[in-house]
């Protein structure tokens, strides 16, 4: 047999789906209703190409919806092209949705052979996966019950394990990293590093760009079904994330600059008007960067001479913690009597927020800090965004230190 | 592709054990219930159809004197069985896998057959219950092994047209209903209740009918070489195979065509 160059060979592939609202369901539908109009078709690809040689990892990014998943589904054979082909070698085995082989009223064990036969394996094979499998699934005391009595975590846990250890030659992971606990999860990655150091391909779909961006060689982006860029993994990871930027800044534009503009008036004897974000020139921005400085202006109106507020700000993260507080007073400074209006300058220096979205609310006390003179709930909202694109990491950025040095641990 | 079923045949092998294991995993006695339900069956019909109805069975083959109602209904009962079971289950495969098929790439077709496989095994346990029930009557014949072709030829007609109907079930999911309803009806225009020559004597039309049905050809069959111990002429028992192959070679057909895209229906 000719080795081909590379194990997965797509070309000029096309994929059309006859939409659900469409397709008649039910013979009676379909005798009462007639033919489905061919109008309402819907090409979830378009024309795409991709080869994957031998060997590499080649990722898969795009938005939801853009055909990464049936780009998957066809180099599987679980679809096929509507046009164009598309040539594999070599044993395929799928991290699409992990364990959807598993039939509930079978033992983990009897499952392992079950699905061994499936992706098309001989017996003999499965016997010698088997005890791989339940090492690295870790269900040693459970891997003879039925596994409708294992917890989601074990499932998955199973479900992986007999993935990556029937012998694919080519493997393809679809969003399954992001799943399970982060042991699991680190298992998995270390497994993926190892199948690629022994020579397998494999192709994964994922939204963490982090992971794409460690793993893979190659990467592919797609977009509403056609391909955008294929290229190296760094760049085009890159290029998409100017792009995803780019996009939502243009859905929410200056989205600190829009409540700047409130000219707000609490009516007490001293009022936060205005709050917005700046960069270290002084220009509204639409985002801040992790690790740039960025500045919060807070425009305080006093309508009498009022004796050193203390304007605290509280940061938000938009899933509902409290990440910090800012205020003048924690850190010793005082703004002194103050009369009419003042524009109040908090520095976020080197930004040490993660990418994500953030609420700020303003409360504004009095010298002694007993007095809430002020409260601005949701004053502004911003936006946080990292070159690197770690989404999901926590809140903040803590500035740590690493080394590794010989021998135990001295404590 | 019969290169490729027996190449896969593992992984039939695999969805057969599958079936075989959860079918009566979750109840106590297991196989049993599988053989009572036909038995009261039998039990129930043997008794409205011989003392209400008073239909006479014709004489046994081996002593033209005694007639067994019971023994001529089962015979009947074994053969639609393995028509119909194989049938209704290999229809429904597509749709009860569907998680599976929608997920893993492997031959749609493997679990159809490996369902039918389990079904063989049912079946098999009812033909020792009528061999026992002849035995019991003393009426045995080598005519017997003719039986062989002839649910052979059954059971790839059924798997034929379970094999087409799998493919209509996964794209109109109305089909099972519909073949379901048919095939009650049909179980009546096939002379199981009651011996062919009635109808023949009482209603032409209706005779007609239930001669053009095939399942008549292959309950008829049975019933001479079980029942009355003959043999049928020489070319019903290659005729019936010829159909049963053919059934199965047009199944195979239409799911080799269908088969790449029915996972997008499902």
């Amino acid at each position: 047999m000719i080795r081909r160059e590379f194990a997965i060979d797509a070309t000029d592939v096309s994929k059309r789906f006859i939409r659900h609202s469409d397709r008649r369901q039910s013979l009676k539908e379909r005798v009462v209703r007639g033919r489905a109009r061919r109008s309402e078709d819907f090409w979830a690809l378009r024309h795409v190409s991709m080869k994957v040689p031998r060997g590499s990892v080649y990722g898969l990014i795009g938005h939801n919806g853009s055909g990464k998943s049936t780009m998957l589904k066809l180099i599987t054979g679980i679809y096929r092209p509507t046009e164009g082909t598309i040539t594999t070698e070599g044993r395929i085995g799928a991290l699409i949705e992990l364990g959807a082989g598993f039939h509930p009223e079978m033992s983990g064990r009897e499952n392992i052979r079950l699905n061994g036969a499936i992706l098309g394996l001989t017996k003999k094979e499965v016997e010698a996966a088997t005890d791989q499998i339940i090492d690295f699934s870790g269900l040693h005391d459970f891997i003879d019950d039925p596994v409708k009595h294992y917890s989601s975590g074990m499932y998955v846990r199973l479900g992986f394990a007999v993935a990556v250890n029937l012998q694919p030659d080519i493997l393809l992971v679809d969003e399954v990293l992001a799943v399970g606990d982060e042991e699991f999860q680190r298992k998995c990655f270390d497994h993926l590093a190892a199948l690629r150091k022994a020579g397998r391909t494999i192709v994964v779909v994922s939204h963490s760009l982090g992971q794409i961006e460690s793993l893979c060689d190659e990467v592919g982006w797609l977009e509403h079904g056609e391909v955008q860029e294929i290229g190296r993994a760094s760049s085009v990871v890159a290029n998409y994330l100017a792009r995803v930027n780019a996009e939502e800044s243009a859905r929410n534009p200056r989205i600190a600059a829009v409540r700047a503009d409130g000219g707000r008036d609490s009516g007490s004897v001293v009022t936060a008007t205005r709050a917005e974000v700046v960069d270290g020139h002084g220009q509204l921005v639409d985002h801040v960067e992790t690790g740039t400085t960025c500045y919060f202006k807070v425009g305080i109106s006093s309508s009498e001479r009022f004796l050193g507020p203390n304007v605290r700000l509280a940061i938000q993260h938009d899933s509902g913690a409290l990440v910090t507080m800012l205020g003048n007073h924690r850190h010793g400074v005082d703004y002194g009597w103050i009369d009419g209006d003042r524009t109040v300058s908090v520095g976020l220096v080197d930004t040490p927020l993660l990418p994500g979205r953030y609420i700020l609310h303003i409360d504004i006390f009095d010298h002694l800090g007993t007095r809430l003179v002020d409260s601005w709930t949701d004053a502004l909202e911003f936006v946080v965004r990292s070159p690197r694109g770690e989404i999901g990491q926590g809140f903040v950025d803590l500035p740590a230190t690493f080394s590794i040095d010989h021998g135990p641990s001295t404590n | 592709m019969l290169a490729e079923i027996y190449r896969r045949r593992a992984l039939i092998g695999a969805f057969a054990n599958r079936d075989f294991a959860t079918r009566y995993r979750s109840s106590f006695l297991g196989w049993f219930w599988s053989l009572l339900q036909p038995l009261a069956t039998l039990l129930v019909y043997a008794a409205v159809f011989s003392l209400v109805f008073r239909i006479q069975a014709p004489p046994l083959g081996a002593d033209p004197e005694r007639t067994s109602f019971a023994a001529f209904l089962f015979t009947g009962m074994v053969t639609w069985n393995l028509f119909s079971s194989i049938l209704m289950l290999s229809m429904t495969q597509l749709r009860s896998n569907s998680e599976l098929l929608k997920k893993v790439p492997f031959p749609a077709w493997a679990p159809v057959l490996g369902a039918s496989v389990v079904q063989l095994i049912q079946v098999a346990l009812e033909i020792l219950v009528l061999i026992g029930m002849f035995v019991w009557q003393r009426n045995i014949g080598v005519s017997w092994l003719l039986a062989i072709p002839i649910l052979l030829a059954t059971a790839l007609f059924a798997q034929g047209l379970g094999l087409m109907l799998s493919v209509a079930n996964a794209r109109y999911g109305d089909v099972q209903y519909i073949v379901t309803v048919t095939l009650g009806a049909l179980y009546f225009l096939t002379p199981i209740l009651y011996p062919l020559s009635l109808v023949e004597d009482t209603a032409d039309w209706l005779a007609i009918i239930v001669q053009l049905n095939p399942m008549t050809w292959f309950v008829e069959a049975m019933h001479d070489v079980m029942y009355s111990l003959t043999a049928p002429p020489w070319w019903e028992i290659p005729a019936l195979l010829i159909l049963g192959f053919g059934t199965l070679w047009l199944g195979l057909v239409v799911f080799e065509r269908k088969g790449e895209d029915l996972r997008e229906w499902l």
